[in-house]
């Protein structure tokens, strides 16, 4: 599930090399698992504080790891690594990561997913949130994604409405209780 | 004849005078601690700090006699009329007939509940007992005497009608609706009590929603009390609230409020760093994207201070500071002499934990500060809330203004701070003490004079009127319980039972 990439979501940036945006995308490699892990925690944290059934397990750690080294491996996966710019440079300040799925039973017939979109909170707002999923976007529709889906955390208001100031709409809803 | 012109006097208007003091003045009867907020401890100007087990007994002490007292006068406060009642005739004016004719036209313009009614002069004080003094979570029961306590003295000091409101609400949108249901019967609203940080978001949504002035002791008072000891802290120590270094320890209301204060007043975000429990706050702690969830106060802090990308302890928050102001664990040993001795030249140290302050004064100026200001009443330096709360109220209700924003708060606490400069600035008086009761008409109007410059006033008088106002409503309050204790109205105080033979009530 991703987090909302910005905390307001305003600015706008004009695409992949603005100037204005305080970050620069890369894809990510094996040797930044180490960085990468830790944030993709942070955001899990952050999710877990929206509803108890989103309690980060124990192992998650170890879970995490496993997940970002196998998206690294698998074609159907996009694992994008933020750094910072000027200072920042070389310092992975964020991750996005999307997976390609299968509709077997809907048109467009492959969807992207954008299941974790991560940033530190210094590095968000200034069109951060804009450029990341334009690029994100991008990179899907490349591979052969007709739709975008974003996942987050359905009380995640800040998520919400980034998203809907973008076009997203609610398609399908998951609910949920405990057994 | 309207009216408006059938009340003679804004100061005459109503027919109640709510919730007169019916305790026995301080100090008249007996010797009881001085009129001071939070039950602090009776003035005595020593440095030797007592030791913790001479505190306790003398907390215990205090403690069994309260309960005593509260007993034998059935609480602290009651209603009394405010109105002459010759015979049952006179409520034919006071009440119906007559008063229909008082109700139609308020009907026609509330805004005249303000001159018909006690409402210019009547404040609630909410709270839901969520965090009790040092208690904790209380309860609205729990709450109660602890708000009587608080309506004497803003009744003795500021000459204010307060009705103490503990209410049962189980979430912050109970008590913004609760408050807003009642809003109409009050002229200002403080709120008090109230846990972090739901304090935070309770306060902002009532300032937004209500056409009162909404407070919230917890912040704003101690806040204001904070800065105006800190201006003449500096201006003692020859330093610019631009330029210092500060550490905030604690994130509670107090700091939040303070740090926003200090921002307004030019202090530079990037040179204040905040520490709490975990440490140092800054933007990359762990713990920092739940703080957006959960106090988004806090998360803007962590976002906008510790310029110098400083993480680690409090030690390391210190080094080289100018200024530490500490409103978190009692201590003695929450602030360490080393902590001091790290610090700029010649810091300032506010200590402001009670009942033990984070470092006992004596202690910090041995390692090194310029100037300590504690919490208590006994050292001194006290930074008091209630050298603000009465005299804020008083000068926002004078003026009838519509909010209290923080250009007000700021306004009290630079009378506060010029008051006690115009007496003498020392290391050892920063601020006017509770005796120097003068202070308070002259911050009520200093308060009023800014609601008119910001442009919220709906009674615009010249200072000298509002400094005669308070003085005169500030006098005939404490003139009331010495008339009613005099008279023996208010019964004397009884004599403490001697240790062995009293009761523990709880």
């Amino acid at each position: 599930m991703t987090g909302a990439p910005t905390a307001s979501g305003e600015g706008g940036s004009s695409g992949t090399d603005s100037p204005a945006v305080p970050i620069h995308l890369r894809p990510a490699r094996a040797s930044d698992l180490p960085v990468l892990v830790p944030l993709l925690l942070r955001l899990k944290r952050l999710n877990e504080e929206f509803d108890p059934l989103l309690r980060v397990r124990d192992d998650a750690e170890a879970q995490a790891l496993e997940v970002l080294r196998a998206s690294l491996d698998d074609p159907k996966s996009i694992v994008l690594a933020a750094e910072g710019v000027g200072p920042d440079k070389d310092k992975v300040v964020g991750l996005v990561h999307a997976v390609l799925r299968e509709r077997p039973f809907y048109t467009p017939e492959v969807e992207g997913v954008i299941v974790d979109i991560y940033l530190l909170p210094l590095y968000r707002r200034h069109g951060v949130g804009e450029y990341l999923l334009k690029e994100i976007s991008a990179q899907l529709k490349a591979k052969g994604a007709g739709v975008v889906i974003a996942e987050f955390p359905s009380q995640n208001e800040i998520a919400s409405r980034f998203y809907a100031k973008r076009g997203f709409r609610a398609i399908t809803g998951r609910h949920a209780r405990s057994l | 004849m309207g009216i408006r012109q059938l009340t003679n006097s804004w100061n005459d208007s109503g027919k109640v005078l709510i919730k007169a003091p019916s305790v026995n003045g301080f100090g008249m009867a007996e010797s009881v601690p001085a009129p001071v907020d939070r039950g602090r401890e009776p003035r005595r100007r020593t440095r030797a700090p007592r030791s913790a087990s001479e505190d306790e007994t003398q907390t215990d002490e205090l403690g069994r006699r309260a309960v005593e007292l509260s007993r034998f006068y059935g609480g602290k406060i009651e209603t009394v009329p405010k109105v002459p009642v010759r015979s049952l005739q006179d409520f034919a004016l006071w009440y119906t007939p007559g008063v229909a004719e008082v109700s139609r036209a308020i009907h026609a313009d509330p805004d005249l509940s303000f001159d018909l009614t006690g409402r210019w002069n009547t404040i609630a004080i909410v709270t839901d007992g969520s965090r009790v003094l040092g208690l904790g979570d209380m309860g609205p029961e729990g709450a109660l005497p602890v708000m009587e306590g608080k309506a004497l003295l803003f009744r003795w000091l500021g000459g204010v009608d307060a009705v103490p409101l503990p209410i049962r609400a189980a979430s912050p949108a109970a008590i913004i609706e609760t408050v807003e249901r009642i809003a109409p019967a009050f002229g200002a609203i403080n709120l008090e009590d109230i846990a972090s940080p739901k304090c935070f978001g309770i306060l902002e949504e009532l300032q937004k929603r209500l056409p009162i002035p909404v407070w919230h002791d917890d912040q704003l008072g101690t806040a204001a009390a904070t800065i105006a000891g800190l201006l003449n802290a500096l201006q003692l120590t020859d330093r610019s609230v631009k330029e210092i270094r500060t550490v905030l320890l604690g994130a509670g209301a107090a700091n939040i409020a303070t740090a926003r204060l200090l921002f307004a007043l030019g202090h530079d975000p990037g040179r204040l760093t905040l520490v709490d429990s975990r440490g140092i706050l800054h933007a990359e702690r762990s713990d920092v994207d739940e703080l957006s969830v959960r106090n988004p106060w806090k998360y803007r802090l962590a976002l906008r201070t510790n310029g110098g990308g400083r993480t680690g302890d409090l030690a390391a928050a210190l080094a080289g500071a100018d200024v530490l102001l500490a409103a978190s664990t009692p201590g003695p040993n929450t602030i360490r002499p080393a902590h001091v001795r790290a610090m700029a030249r010649g810091p300032i140290v506010f200590a402001l934990a009670n009942p033990v302050p984070e470092i006992w004064p004596q202690v910090a100026r041995d390692a090194g500060a310029a100037i300590v200001a504690t919490g208590r009443s006994d050292f001194p330096n006290q930074v008091n809330n209630s050298l603000v709360f009465p005299a804020v109220f008083r000068g926002v209700l004078d003026a009838r203004a519509r909010s209290i924003p923080d250009e007000i708060v700021l306004a009290a606490a630079r009378e506060l701070a010029r008051h006690a400069a115009d007496r003498g600035l020392s290391e050892e008086h920063l601020l006017p003490t509770m005796q120097e009761t003068e202070v308070f008409p002259h911050v009520a109007a200093a308060v009023a004079d800014a609601a008119v410059r910001q442009g919220i006033a709906q009674r615009r008088l010249s200072h000298d009127e509002y400094l005669h106002r308070a003085e005169t409503q500030m006098a005939r309050s404490r003139q009331l319980v010495k008339a009613l204790v005099g008279s023996h109205l208010i019964p004397p105080m009884p004599r403490a039972a001697p240790p062995t033979s009293r009761r523990r009530t709880r």
